[in-house]
């Protein structure tokens, strides 16, 4: 979890983002469509993205899960695309944010060089109703710019 | 809609000959576990029911991707992103490469496998209706040995395929397009599955020009993704005139169907874009430029 | 999505500090896209939400709802749900007996916490389970045994005002608290209108009499959710001291009211918290989830989570479906002479807000143009489908395809320009086009040319393309109520207490924006506490884009306060008079001799830690008695392609602009608008709840499309236009209705241009416009 080894009893059909926001109490991992639509759940586990709602806890173990907690390189730092949100107005009510930040996360992790068109292409099954989306592509392209 | 998962409880097996028996073992109260995509959803939503899960992920090996003498043999628990990916199938089938590319969206796509999303039966599938014009066969496996099935007859109807009781599907394995052949698939989608896909794949003549033999298929529209062979008939012959008959094969495919009214659209509406996508699919076939390719609708 | 006149959040950053030098309207800090205070917890999930809450011995509800669309519930049988281990408590609506109230609603009193009777939709809430766990809760509802008898049902607006249809509701109730909806039938009526209402003036059969040209036409709004990612989620604690509850609720004060009205209790024991909300646009506003939860807490005597599924959400509250017909006449120059129109809501079963949503529809359909006549009437209308309240705007998006549509058809119809055909008859800034309402607040001739300017209105169009145009005001501040309080402390720090929410507009930032600003300080040194009615002060409403405005004119007004204060107290410690103390930005001044804001504080107490508390309020009363407070432009322009082939719509380019006095934060204002207008997109190009028969068809996210990342064009500009002309603080004005409404008829517009047919049914789907494309081309091929 985040870098840190996890142990705990599970049931069979917890989804792997209850076990997070009841257990381990990790509550910036949101839940809303519930059916794998929305995004708003999206975790990484072993660097992939899955949708924590509908994906089972028993799956995470021993593998690498990454939550929003764990993006930050360490307290009173931001990952560049945290800060990129923030400079951009990537947000409004943040309750999409967690998800775009991971989704964003996966994609710039294997395809850094990602064009405008494959950037919405591949964040288009991450919804948000708020921003009306431009600001979350324009803050993807500022760390590319940063990584460039 | 209760949106919940009931409790179950989850094996995990080592070998397929285990899993077959668990299945066997747990009858309509046990099922197979692979991505969970489907499974999951539909057991939450309550359409679906298992007091067990088999989790075959524990069986090694079963996602390899592999070449096999003019074929590429396909895990079924391969997923959509590995397939996507891969660089096999990239370069030796890119047009199955870029249908999974646009098969829901990357979450689905990292945990969905090709096994799931043929075995669940979804009239709705990309893989399986481009599939159809690739002519794979499916390696069936289970408590007493395996068989070969074609995807024709695998598929038996929607959210139902051909599987007995402890069967589970292997793999997948897809013969390679010759040089001659061109391939090219269209998808029109509003909501989270596809409305209408339409996979094309020609067998041209040396100079290009006259279509030898020809596969069309559709999926979503109908029952099962479906092939026509009274389009495929109209769309042998010398490019110009095959032109001339697109729509009468457009509507031979919307006729062969079954097309009906749901909330993705009209029959009549579905008949038309079958035109429009055929056309589309036919064009980007015959084009020169690339050897097989593949494409969405706009 | 900047205008070139903006200054990034980067550059700002940091701009607010005491150094920092005015710029050149004088602001320091606000008018500056200062980084947002909730930003920090947003990106890495600190922020708290309701669902986030966790509470000691919490237990978990979870809701049966009926299978039918009207019936008489004859019995329920709960014996094996209680036999289930774990399940803490049962709730039906036999519960409700020994309570107060066994209704609530704040417009009309007509919504049973649990249906009691009958039932009135598919959906309804008729048991609630409560347990130890989710899981269990959710298991013990399949032993709940409900016996009904079915009754026949109405799902349209025409089923339900055809010759003895039957009543979704066969009495009528109390009227709620909400001042304002005045017009509210109360009486017991015999027939499923819920509200009717009338706007009037001139003599409008004349003229339509000597109109040169009239044109008329039927137009249909869809049936739509507002989608909240975050969905309907409330925790309720009752004891012997009172009710505490989180919720995700936007007026907390109004839910608080209709709770403790559902208990008897009074108003100072019913404490309502709400975290921050995961998006609203209406969805959120009054009563929700909220009386349940409580009761489940009251019958189970332990804290209660009751959290929905979007599908839930959806079943709760949706927007109300419209169907108008309106006809507009013009002079021999063009010049428009009247209106009429019949709009026909479909409310669903209960009224929720719908009373004020239709009453708004009969005044927003007139948009701001200059007519003799007009005569609108509006009708909300009882049916057996889930109930429909606020959505974005308040019932400006019903009707933004009728008035403004019509409008682009009537220019073509002319021949005329719909540029030009507005610029023609549109009112002027200050002119009273609507008698006895506050004369137009906004520019919005100058706004609708910059709008179009932006667009390259003029440009050739490539084929298949088109562009369009819409304009319209909302009668913007619901009621200009409300109180805050500002608390300055010795050390110099100050803190906001607004009843605000913070639901992603930013209002915590804006809030800080002008304590910042009227205490010489930083936004570091600024916290604004919300939405905690037993901490601060009360608020109407948040909503009707009122927080910038209002809530700030009284924050303004209480650090004026407070500083009054101040200085009364440097006069003391300096032995001057009060007069002679001159206000700084970052303190006092006299004679030479400095002092900051705490320092005062600390000298005059001889308490480092003293503080002192400015507060401010607002009444309809002086410069707010005028209603509207202001009005609200709601302009976009867009560019449209269509293809010929399988009739979609993409929307390639998008101007909008917020007449919005002042931007107190620029890059707040400038989100909001683009979110607006992809709200908007979403309507013109797919949004549409379908009932098929008395059953959602799609009420759920997979079928359900909402806008996603390819639907908005790379090529989307805002503009703010910032004429200082509100009657907010600093001359700001808000915004964030925006141009939702307007979206539909401008790229119905865009449409039209493209292939020559007019739409009037949205939204506009691929299938809808190949049908139009295709019966036009055969109507030609005959005629
Ligand atoms: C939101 C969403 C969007 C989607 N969009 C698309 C789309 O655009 N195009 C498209 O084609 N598909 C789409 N899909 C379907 C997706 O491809 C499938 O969900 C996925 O491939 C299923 O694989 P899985 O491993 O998750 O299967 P599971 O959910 O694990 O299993 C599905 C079913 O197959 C059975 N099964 C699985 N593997 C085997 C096996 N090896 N042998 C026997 N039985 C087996 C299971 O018992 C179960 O009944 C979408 C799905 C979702 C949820
Ligand atoms: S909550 Fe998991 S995808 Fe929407
Ligand atoms: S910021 Fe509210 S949903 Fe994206």
């Amino acid at each position: 979890m985040n870098g840190v080894a996890v142990e705990q009893e599970i049931e069979p059909q917890e989804s792997l983002a209850s076990f997070l926001r009841e257990r381990l109490r990790l509550t910036g991992t949101k839940v809303s469509c519930d059916v794998q639509v929305c995004g708003a759940c999206t975790v990484l586990v072993d660097g992939l993205p899955v949708s924590a709602c509908t994906y089972l806890a028993y799956e995470a173990r021993d593998r690498d899960v990454l939550t929003v907690e764990g993006l930050a390189p360490s307290d009173g730092e931001l990952h560049p695309l945290q800060r990129a949100f923030l400079e951009d107005n990537a947000y409004q009510c943040g309750f999409c944010t967690s998800g775009m930040l991971l989704t964003a996360k996966s994609l710039l992790d294997t395809n850094p060089t990602a064009t405008e068109e494959e950037i919405v292409e591949y964040m288009d099954g991450n919804l948000c109703r708020c921003t009306g989306y431009r600001p979350i592509v324009a803050a993807i392209k500022r760390v590319q710019g940063e990584l460039a | 809609m209760p949106m919940f998962l009931p409790r179950f409880t989850i094996d995990q097996p080592s070998t397929l000959g285990e899993a077959s028996r668990l299945l066997r073992e747990y009858g309509e109260d046990g099922c197979v576990y692979a991505g969970g995509t489907e499974l999951l959803l539909a057991m939450k939503k309550g359409g679906l029911r298992y007091g067990h899960l088999v989790d075959i992920k524990t069986v090694p090996g079963l996602d390899a991707v592999a070449q096999q003498d003019g074929a590429v043999r396909i895990g079924a628990l391969a997923t959509h992103m590995a397939l996507e990916r891969s660089s096999l199938v990239r370069s030796k089938l890119p047009i199955f490469a870029q249908v999974e590319a646009r098969v829901a969206n990357p979450r689905v796509r990292a945990s969905g496998t090709l096994g799931g999303n043929l075995c669940f039966g979804e009239p709705h599938s990309d893989p399986a209706t481009l599939l159809l014009c690739l002519e794979p066969t499916l390696r069936v496996t289970g408590a007493d040995g395996s068989r070969e099935v074609p995807l024709p007859v695998f598929m038996v109807g929607p959210y139902e395929v051909a599987l007995e009781p402890g069967e589970l599907l292997e793999s997948v394995t897809v013969p390679l397009l010759g040089a001659h052949q061109r391939a090219a698939y269209r998808k029109f989608q509003l909501h989270e599955y596809p409305m209408l896909g339409l996979a094309l794949v020609l067998d041209l003549d040396q100079r290009g020009a006259v279509t030898t033999s020809a596969r069309v298929a559709i999926g979503s529209v109908s029952p099962t993704p479906r092939r026509s062979e009274a389009a495929e008939a109209l769309l042998v012959g010398e490019r110009g005139a095959v032109r001339g008959r697109l729509d009468e094969a457009a509507n031979a495919l919307a006729d062969d169907a079954d097309l009906l009214d749901d909330h993705e659209g009209s029959a009549e509406y579905k008949r038309h874009l079958i035109g429009v996508f055929l056309k589309q699919a036919f064009e980007e076939a015959t084009a020169d430029t690339s050897a097989a390719s593949g494409g969405r609708g706009s | 999505m900047a205008s070139n006149t903006r200054k990034s959040p980067s550059a700002a950053n940091g701009a607010a500090s005491q150094e920092a030098v005015p710029d050149e309207l004088g602001f320091r800090v606000v008018h500056h896209s200062v980084p947002r205070k909730d930003g920090p917890q947003k990106v890495t999930g600190r922020a708290t939400y309701t669902a986030d809450v966790h509470i000691p011995r919490m237990t978990y509800a979870k809701v049966l709802r009926s299978e039918l669309a009207h019936a008489r519930i004859v019995s329920i049988d709960t014996s094996a749900a209680l036999q289930r281990p774990g399940v803490v408590a049962v709730v039906t609506g036999q519960d409700l007996m020994s309570l107060n109230m066994r209704n609530y609603g704040h417009a009309v009193k007509d919504h049973p916490v649990l249906a009691y009777d009958k039932v009135r939709y598919i959906g309804e809430p008729v048991a609630a389970v409560v347990a130890e766990d989710e899981t269990t809760a959710q298991e013990a509802l399949a032993d709940i045994v409900v016996e009904y008898e079915e009754l026949s049902a109405v799902i349209t607006v025409e089923e339900a005002l055809a010759e003895g249809a039957p009543l979704v509701h066969e009495q009528g109730y109390d009227q709620g608290v909400s001042p304002g909806h005045v017009d509210v039938d109360t009486s017991n009526k015999r027939s499923n209108v819920c509200q009717e209402n009338h706007v009037r003036w001139g003599d409008v059969d004349a003229a339509f009499a000597r109109a040169a040209r009239v044109i008329k036409g039927d137009y249909t709004y869809p049936m739509t959710f507002a989608y909240p990612m975050e969905p309907y989620v409330s925790i309720a604690d009752y004891t012997e001291e009172g009710l505490t509850m989180y919720s995700a609720a936007q007026h907390l004060y109004m839910v608080r009211n209709d709770v403790a009205g559902v208990f008897g209790l009074p108003l100072n024991r019913v404490r309502m918290i709400t975290p921050f909300i995961g998006g609203g646009y209406g969805a959120k506003s009054y009563t929700k989830i909220e009386p349940l939860t409580a009761v489940c807490s009251w019958k189970a005597r332990r804290p209660v989570r009751l959290q929905l599924t979007v599908e839930e959400s959806i079943l709760t509250t949706r927007a109300d479906d419209s169907k108008v017909h309106i006809e507009t006449a013009v002079d021999e120059n063009g010049k428009l002479l009247a209106r009429r129109a019949m709009i026909y809501l479909n409310t669903g079963a209960f009224a929720e807000n719908s009373p004020l949503v239709s009453s708004k529809t009969a005044i927003r359909i007139i948009g701001p143009y200059l007519y003799d006549a007009v005569d609108i009437t509006s009708y909300a209308i009882y049916t057996n489908t889930c109930p429909a309240s606020s959505y974005r705007g308040f019932g400006i998006s019903q009707i933004g395809l009728p008035a403004e549509g019509q409008m682009n058809e009537l220019a073509a119809m002319l021949g005329e320009d719909s540029l030009q055909f507005r610029l023609k008859n549109l009112a002027d800034s200050g002119q009273r086009f609507f008698p006895k309402k506050r004369p137009l607040t906004a520019d919005v001739k100058g706004d609708i040319i910059k709008a179009t300017e932006a667009l390259g209105w003029n440009d050739p169009l490539p084929p298949n393309r088109g562009r369009g145009l819409g304009v319209l005001v909302t009668d913007a501040g619901a009621v200009p109520v409300g109180r805050s309080e500002v608390r300055v402390y010795g050390d110099g720090s100050v803190t906001v207490f607004s009843g605000s929410t913070e639901m992603g507009q930013g209002s915590m930032t804006v809030l800080a924006q002008i304590a910042a600003e009227e205490f010489g300080t930083s936004m570091g040194n600024v916290r604004v506490m919300q939405s905690d009615t037993a901490l601060v002060p009360f608020a109407r409403s948040t909503g009707a884009d009122r927080t910038t405005t209002l809530e700030g004119r009284t924050v303004l007004q209480a650090c004026v306060e407070a500083k009054e204060q101040i200085r009364v107290m440097a006069a003391d410690i300096w032995e001057a008079a009060p007069e002679d103390i001159v206000l700084e930005p970052t303190g006092v001044m006299s004679e030479g001799r400095r002092m900051g804001w705490g320092e005062v504080i600390g000298k005059y107490f001889d308490l480092s830690d003293m503080e002192v508390t400015g507060r401010a309020h607002i009444r309809q009363k002086d410069e707010f008695a005028e209603l509207p407070p202001w009005w609200e432009p709601a302009i976009a322009a867009v560019e449209v392609e269509v293809n010929p082939d399988t009739g979609k719509v993409t929307v390639h380019k998008l101007v909008t602009v917020a007449d919005i006095g002042l931007a107190i934060n620029p890059a707040t204002s400038e989100g909001q608008d683009l979110g607006s207008a992809t709200m908007g997109i979403g309507v013109a190009l797919g949004e549409e709840l379908v009932y098929d028969g008395q059953q959602l068809s799609n009420g759920s996210i997979l079928d359900y499309r909402i806008p996603r990342f390819s639907d908005v064009p790379a090529n989307s500009h805002g503009i703010l236009v910032e004429n200082q002309d509100g009657i907010g603080p600093y001359g700001a004005k808000g915004i964030g209705d925006g141009p939702t409404s307007v979206i539909c008829a401008a790229v119905a517009n865009g449409i039209y241009q493209a292939t020559g047919v007019w739409l009037h049914d949205a939204p506009f789907t691929p299938e809808r416009v190949w049908r139009a494309i295709r019966e036009q081309r055969a109507a030609q091929a005959q005629g």
